[in-house]
């Protein structure tokens, strides 16, 4: 099969092969300068009483919940916003911008203009009358301005996805609605929002495994603080694995979230496919 | 080595190259390769403003050895050390590099470093050159050299001199706070008064808004803890007879747990509770030296390496005092210092030993000295580099003060340094924070001892 | 009943003027933020933090590009309270270039290689190893970071621009994903007639398919691109020297130089944007066809 070979190099050289690699390395005591040594389950046992990796498994979660919820309800927002109201492409064009920056640049970004003491942002609150917020510097506020760092640069992107699914929807069904004299709020929850299940479930899979891996943004804003509020299990690997030096452990924790992925993704993979009929 | 996978034919090929991979991980400290004297030296450091006096040393060097020539590569402190871990995994680390003293240990348990006893000895170089101590801090656990010393550090306290005199502080008051653990001392009482409220009201005054402060008496940069609280309160600390381990170098047991510690912590913090201090909260992200540059905080401690930095501040005239007098009746300062040191896996072992030699000499550390931006390791640098730190109009004596008087301490040197910051850096912050007791310190200290006891 | 249709408009106008408010609103937050980054690359590092208010630049100076692009000297730009490194500006820019080319070059071809046997061809087990590459899409790229750069550095292309593109050259799943349901959609007419004039399927895939699929193509090519110049984490780790430093990882000189020093904002603020501008352009050129194609996997 000519056609699939460079393919299936790429998939087992780099996917698949790593894949096991970095399985066999989360039994082992690794420190990447050493030789890997096996020890069995140690790294899985300390994992389960590791306080640490409970707060990150919570503050990961905590954040992929805000991310979904902001991001998909502004996205649909929007979505419905270019369908029917602002239907140029300039504004398409517009609010897709910020998407085409970096993850790490728009985490700088904002982490200058969201800036306790001297950001923009917390100038404006100010001039409005309301106390200055901690964005990135309280406990409270840390995982939100994560998320909504994330939702500012993916809520253009997302809501062209669900703007797509929008436009698929024949017009005759919202013709015969408004013959029937539903009311705009009785077409959304009757046709529009049962047609564009599949879309928002394909939409809900790629964030949430997104989501799961947040890591850019935290690792050049506040790098898992303040305390431990923005310790996402990516930046908890990546600071056992590289700072610790300690690679068989990092590599355990990487094993978990690879397995909740495949949890995640599989509900949501039936989720998807009991609507796929839904269009047709 | 364990390998279940390579019986599946499939993945093969592939799979015994990645697993070879592995098994070679740990050449680099066996062999040295070829040991030419000529040829390229890759030279690393982070500090962008010791940049170009250190240009100046490789440049000055080739001219000497025209033979061999050094390619320096400046990369920021936060990359650094995950780059230099990376590129010795890779075989691709540079041959000769600026260490710290909280990352040499780990260095030197995984055998990256070659030792340089033979190459002191063969060019006769005097170790007692060097300011007191300096060397010593070189010398591994196993009893042999890694580094050379390039300079050393010492905090003191920067204040902004307008806003003493508004206090009506003289500078001879600044430069003779004393401070005890229980209320503070002359230290807090400055930085009370120092403290204006957004109505004009000082922290020391009746009806002082604490939730209003347009300037904080001391600014803060963070809490510290994954550096001993080297700049923050370390100094502080050590006026209680406290010491971070139970001895220094090559502790094996913390003391975080000591009252004293704890005393002067929960002091500390309440600074933040008082409205004296930023709440941790509101620094994360913003940079204290900045907000000090603003004209948001009076007084900033930190090291010497920063001098550069506050002077760049417009409009605000700058002071430097020594640290506060304790309890022992001493103004205290941490005491740390960088080196050059060869990494193992090096293919230009004499040529690198021939420009580490050249770094810890008078020729490259005069040069250091005469740009003013750090202090030399060698004594008589030093004082070049205080004189030329005067041509500028600044006054270094707080800073060079501790040396001559013999008031430091040590920044500790332990083994996994890296794992004992993951776990103080959370939980100093979080009572710096006002979210947990200095108590609290007692159970991350647990967890540190545990580290040691393996 | 005319008086009913007018409260009807009016109640619609309102609407209206509502609408266009929350659209306006959501640009300004989309835009807003590019022209802050302007602003504070055109302000002096030393004046910003007096001066937070402004909304107009903090004394303005061109300095914090000319330390971008290397023309200032070490002394100045430290002065300046930036970073004295040089930064290697257009050696970055040529890495980035040739690792987002060739990685889309060679990702969008033999993916769509592959998409087409998934697509168009039969053969065993096709569907099985489909959904092993979909799988891998869920396999976080921290897992894999570690085992690929010991791979790397074990073929002996650490700090080259081969070991940098290695892992995206051959394919990435969302490409064969996207060519694939792109395959299935077009007819199969042509391709019959090709088959009946007895061509064999490498004929049918470039002189037929491939010619057919050029619109989805540039827009797999435009996507692939723009996320490759954004890359980061991979970069970081296997390409450090300047040979193979992409502009996203050399920008990082920008940051704190020692511990407790502060970041040169307008000298970041100024790399940001210049690190854009090629995806700007880009963008600006083909933004219709961009913002048209988002979506089109998505419908089905």
């Amino acid at each position: 099969m000519v056609f699939i070979a460079p393919a299936l190099i790429g998939l087992v050289a780099f996917y698949i092969v790593p894949t096991f690699r970095g399985l066999y390395l989360s039994f082992t005591d690794y420190s990447i300068l050493g030789d890997p040594e096996w020890v069995g389950m140690k790294n899985y046992q300390a994992i389960a009483k590791d306080p640490m990796f409970w707060n990150s498994l919570w503050v990961t979660v905590e954040y992929v919940v805000i991310n979904i919820v902001l991001q998909t309800s502004i996205a649909l927002g929007l979505a419905l916003l270019m369908h029917n109201v602002a239907k140029s492409i300039l504004v398409r064009g517009a609010l897709l911008l910020p998407y085409l920056m970096a993850n790490v640049i728009a985490a700088l970004l904002w982490f200058w203009m969201l800036d306790y003491q001297i950001g923009i942002v917390n100038q404006v609150i100010e001039w409005l009358g309301l106390p200055r917020v901690a964005f990135f510097g309280s406990q409270i506020w840390a995982i939100p301005t994560q998320a909504l760092i994330n939702t500012w640069r993916n809520m253009g992107y997302t809501a062209l996805l669900i703007f797509a699914g929008l436009q698929a929807i024949p017009g005759s069904l919202y013709e015969a609605a408004s013959l029937d004299g539903s009311s705009p709020g009785q077409t959304f929850r009757k046709i529009t929002l049962p047609l564009l299940r599949p879309v928002l479930a394909l939409v809900l899979v790629m964030t949430v495994t997104g989501s799961f891996q947040v890591f850019d943004t935290v690792a050049v804003t506040t790098q898992g603080g303040p305390i431990n509020a923005t310790r996402v299990l990516q930046y908890l690997i990546f600071q056992r694995a590289f700072n610790e030096q300690d690679f068989g452990y990092g590599s355990a924790i990487a094993v978990i979230l690879f397995l909740i992925l495949m949890v995640v993704a599989v509900i949501q993979m039936k989720f998807l496919r009991g609507n796929e009929s839904d269009l047709d | 080595m364990k390998n279940p996978f390579t019986s599946k034919k499939t993945v093969g090929a592939v799979a015994i190259a990645v697993f070879a991979a592995a098994s070679l991980s740990a050449c680099g400290g066996a062999s040295a390769g070829g040991n030419s004297a000529s040829g390229d030296v890759s030279y690393w450091l982070w500090d962008a403003n010791q940049l170009p006096a250190y240009q100046q040393c490789a440049d000055d060097f080739h001219k000497a050895n025209p033979d061999i020539t050094v390619k320096i590569t400046q990369t920021g402190w936060d990359d650094y050390w995950g780059k230099l871990t990376n590129g010795m995994a890779a075989g691709t680390a540079p041959d000769v590099f600026t260490d710290h003293l909280s990352k040499f240990p780990d260095f030197v348990k995984t055998k990256q470093l070659v030792p340089l006893d033979d190459a002191v000895k063969a060019a006769n170089i005097n170790l007692n050159q060097y300011n007191a101590g300096l060397a010593d801090l070189w010398v591994g656990q196993d009893g042999k050299r890694y580094g050379l010393p390039k300079d050393w550090d010492t905090i003191s306290l920067f204040y902004n001199k307008k806003m003493a005199a508004a206090a009506g502080l003289s500078p001879a008051q600044m430069a003779s706070l004393t401070w005890n653990p229980q209320d503070g001392g002359t230290y807090e009482k400055a930085i009370a008064h120092l403290t204006v409220d957004k109505n004009g009201k000082r922290g020391d005054e009746p009806g002082f808004d604490k939730n209003n402060v347009a300037v904080y008496g001391l600014g803060l940069p963070g809490s510290d803890g994954e550096n001993a609280g080297q700049t923050q309160w370390s100094f502080l600390s050590a006026t209680t007879g406290w010491t971070t381990t139970d001895k220094n170098p090559w502790g094996t047991h913390f003391n975080y747990d000591d009252k004293r510690l704890q005393d002067t912590i929960a002091w500390w913090a309440s600074l933040a509770q008082k409205g004296y201090m930023p709440k941790l909260e509101t620094t994360v992200g913003a940079s204290a030296p900045d907000a000090f540059g603003a004209g948001k905080a009076a007084i900033n401690s930190n090291g010497d390496w920063m001098i550069g930095q506050y002077k760049t501040y417009k409009g605000v005239d700058l002071g430097i005092a020594p640290t506060p007098v304790g309890p022992n009746g001493k103004s205290m300062s941490m005491f740390n210092g960088l080196a050059d040191s060869i990494w193992a896996g090096t293919k230009k072992k004499d040529a690198s030993i021939k420009w580490v030699e050249y770094l810890a000499s008078t020729k490259c550390q005069d040069v250091v000295a005469s740009k003013a931006v750090v202090f030399p390791a060698i004594k008589t640098s030093s004082d070049k580099a205080a004189a030329a730190f005067k041509a500028k109009g600044i006054d270094v004596t707080p800073f060079t003060q501790h040396v001559k008087d013999d008031t430091t301490f040590l920044l500790p040197i332990t083994d996994n340094a890296a794992k004992v910051a993951g776990i103080m850096k959370p939980a100093m912050d979080a009572v710096v924070a006002g979210k947990a007791p200095a108590s609290s310190l007692t159970a991350a200290n647990g967890q540190v001892n545990a580290l040691f006891a393996k | 009943m005319t008086e009913f249709a007018s409260q009807r408009r009016r109640r619609f106008r309102w609407r209206l003027v509502l609408a266009w408010t929350a659209v306006g609103l959501a640009i300004a937050i989309s835009i807003l933020p590019f022209y802050w980054v302007l602003r504070t690359a055109l302000s002096t590092n030393g004046s910003l933090a007096a001066n937070s208010a402004n909304l107009l630049p903090a004394d303005f100076s061109l300095g914090a590009f000319k330390r971008v692009f290397g023309l200032q000297t070490t002394a100045e730009a430290i002065a300046a309270g930036g970073s004295g490194a040089s930064i290697n500006f257009w050696g970055y820019l040529l890495n980035s270039m040739l690792f987002a080319t060739l990685t889309t070059a060679g990702a969008v071809f033999f993916s769509s290689m592959a998409a087409y046997a998934f697509s168009r061809l039969r053969w065993k087990g096709r569907d099985k190893v489909f959904a092993l590459f979909l799988g891998t899409i869920l396999v976080p790229p921290i897992f894999t970071a570690l085992p690929n750069f010991l791979l790397v550095r074990n073929l002996g292309l650490l700090n080259t621009m081969a070991g940098l593109v290695l892992p995206y050259i051959f394919m990435t799943p969302f490409a064969i994903f996207f060519m694939r349901q792109f395959f299935l959609n077009m007819s199969r007419e042509v391709e019959e007639a090709a088959m009946l004039d007895g061509a064999r399927h490498w004929r049918i895939f470039f002189q037929v398919v491939l010619p057919n699929a050029a619109a989805p193509l540039a827009t797999l090519a435009l996507l692939t691109f723009m996320g490759q110049w954004n890359e980061y984490f991979w970069p970081l780790l296997v390409g450090s020297d300047d040979s193979s430093r992409v502009l996203t990882v050399g920008l990082s000189v920008f940051k704190s130089q020692s511990p407790q020093g502060a970041p040169d904002w307008s000298g970041l603020m100024a790399a940001t944007l210049v690190s854009a501008l090629p995806v700007l352009i880009l963008f600006a050129a083909f933004g219709k066809r961009i913002v048209n194609s988002i979506g089109f996997n998505g419908t089905k």
